[in-house]
């Protein structure tokens, strides 16, 4: 009972989504997290699913008629602007992590935020009226 | 704009302080202070201890910004409370809330256990005081009657940069912005030891590029650029390794 | 001679990082190239496209095309593994818990890659002989 408060914990796991008092970084740090969880379940289901390929003809395009629900295509419309993201903040990452535009990479992480939202609304509209 | 202190308007600030003692649990205590807003918050704390709670614990030394004693949260942010003038944080009849920072055990109300800082700045031998050619900031170098001149490191170890980091938010093992930057002051090259330290599994690798440490730094030392120019260090001294002979 | 061969403690931080950056790096421009090809009318690929089991195996005729997938999987699958491996090193795992996270990770990884090159194959064994 004699911990200290504030100390360094993984029990503070839940702070890193918090972005009170944070500037830009924190949030370009939790939404990097985030998608990347959200794409890695995509990936291992994504692989799940494309073994109805392995089945046969009738079992894929059975899958397939799924695909068309609105549910579905919102599914993969959560992806696509998860791939946005996570891709243009990883080219971020990585142009940082070599030194190249540091001092400017707050202006690069909303220059990708405005891709990122303009992709969104490409997206869904291309994927809803298809 | 007249700036005659005596005819200064006073602002009307309350200031919501954390306090902790012993095992209680955190609480606030609320002060409402007439204060010039020129001045800084650590001349409100400072205040407030010396005519509101004599019990109030805070650390403060130098009011220059060159001690690195008196980091806090004001508003959540991380803050050098001596540099920080009280019209940057507050409204007039506003609240301000001073919190400890992050990521290091609190001892007593704001003040904060740094022995992990200053044992890891050690470790890394990190300088307070050197001598200009080696701090890398492109001053011509003189010498003064034969003797280098020396300068004071950017570095103050205040521990805003750790209290801004969300990978030290629930890691303790990682070593940390500003020990990071700190080990840059010898550099890899010069100091292959130092290699051990960094390039390990809490070391160089685990900063995430939030560049947090950089917005809170209040010194100008940029950690997180450092972090990267470690990271070039670390992977050209590896690369190298790699072809040279075993020792 | 002071050593200068570091010893991370749990196996190569730089290696795996660097891995992380340069798969990232590729898995932009792979999927650019993916996205591409298969959704734009640019480069016809088959009559019937990705959405029936027939386009699908025409599309893998193309000897290009299994190569780029497996490539693309062996690169995806790694940089999401090394990826949820950084983000469980947060949580202070302790030294057992890391090891058990290194080698249920290489076994996923491994398993998800020979899966996925099961399946390419799987998929040019419906191609008419």
């Amino acid at each position: 009972m004699s911990t200290p408060t504030n100390q360094p914990s993984p029990k503070n796991w839940y702070k890193w989504f918090d972005p009170r008092g944070r500037d830009l970084g924190t949030w370009a740090f939790i939404l990097n997290r985030l998608t990347a969880l959200g794409l890695t379940f995509y990936l291992f289901l994504h692989l799940i699913v494309l073994g109805q390929l392995a089945i046969g003809p009738d079992a894929y395009d059975q899958f397939v008629e799924l695909l068309h629900s609105p549910v579905f295509i919102f599914g993969e419309l959560l992806v696509v602007i998860a791939g946005i993201y996570h891709g243009l903040n990883g080219l971020r990452v990585g142009l940082t992590s070599f030194g190249i535009a540091i001092p400017y990479q707050k202006q690069i992480f909303i220059g990708l935020l405005i891709l990122t939202i303009i992709g969104s609304i490409y997206f869904g509209i291309t994927m809803f009226t298809a | 704009m007249d700036m005659s202190h005596h005819q200064k308007d006073l602002w009307t600030v309350t200031f919501r302080v954390f306090r902790q003692k012993g095992n209680a649990a955190g609480h606030y205590d609320t002060f409402k202070l007439e204060v010039n807003p020129d001045e800084y918050v650590i001349d409100a704390v400072e205040r407030i201890w010396a005519y509101h709670d004599r019990t109030l614990a805070f650390a403060h030394a130098c009011h220059h910004s060159t001690c690195g004693a008196c980091g806090m949260r004001v508003n959540g942010v991380e803050k050098l409370t001596c540099i920080t003038p009280i019209h940057t944080v507050a409204k007039n009849g506003g609240i301000t809330q001073v919190d400890p920072l992050r990521n290091f055990p609190v001892v007593s109300d704001l003040v904060v256990d740094m022995g992990s800082l200053y044992q890891r700045m050690e470790q890394v031998g990190h300088r307070p005081v050197l001598p200009l050619p080696e701090e890398p900031a492109g001053l011509p170098v003189r010498k003064n009657n034969g003797n280098e001149y020396v300068r004071l490191s950017d570095c103050i170890e205040c521990g805003l940069c750790i209290s801004a980091c969300p990978v030290a938010l629930s890691t303790p093992g990682y070593i940390g912005p500003a020990v990071l930057a700190g080990a840059l002051q010898h550099g890899i090259k010069a100091a292959p030891a130092l290699l051990a330290l960094v390039d390990s599994e809490d070391g160089v690798w685990r900063c995430h590029s939030a560049f947090e440490c950089t917005k809170a730094c209040p010194s100008y030392v940029e950690p997180g650029t450092k972090i990267m120019q470690l990271r070039k260090q670390v992977v050209g001294e590896r690369f190298a390794n790699l072809f040279r002979s075993n020792r | 001679m002071i050593a200068t061969k570091s010893v991370p403690k749990s196996g190569e931080g730089m290696w795996l990082w660097l891995i992380k950056i340069v798969s990232g790096a590729l898995i932009i421009l792979l999927l650019g190239l993916h996205f591409f090809v298969n959704h734009t009318g640019l480069v016809s690929i088959t009559e019937n496209g990705l959405l029936t089991h027939e386009g699908v195996v025409q599309y893998y005729a193309n000897p290009i095309v299994p190569t780029i997938e497996i490539l693309f999987l062996i690169f995806v699958i790694s940089h999401s593994l090394i990826g949820l491996r950084s983000i469980l090193l947060d949580l202070k795992p302790s030294r057992a818990a890391l090891n058990v996270i290194n080698w249920v990770f290489t076994l996923v990884g491994v398993v998800a890659i020979a899966y996925g090159i099961w399946l390419v194959f799987k998929i040019l064994s419906f191609l008419p002989a």
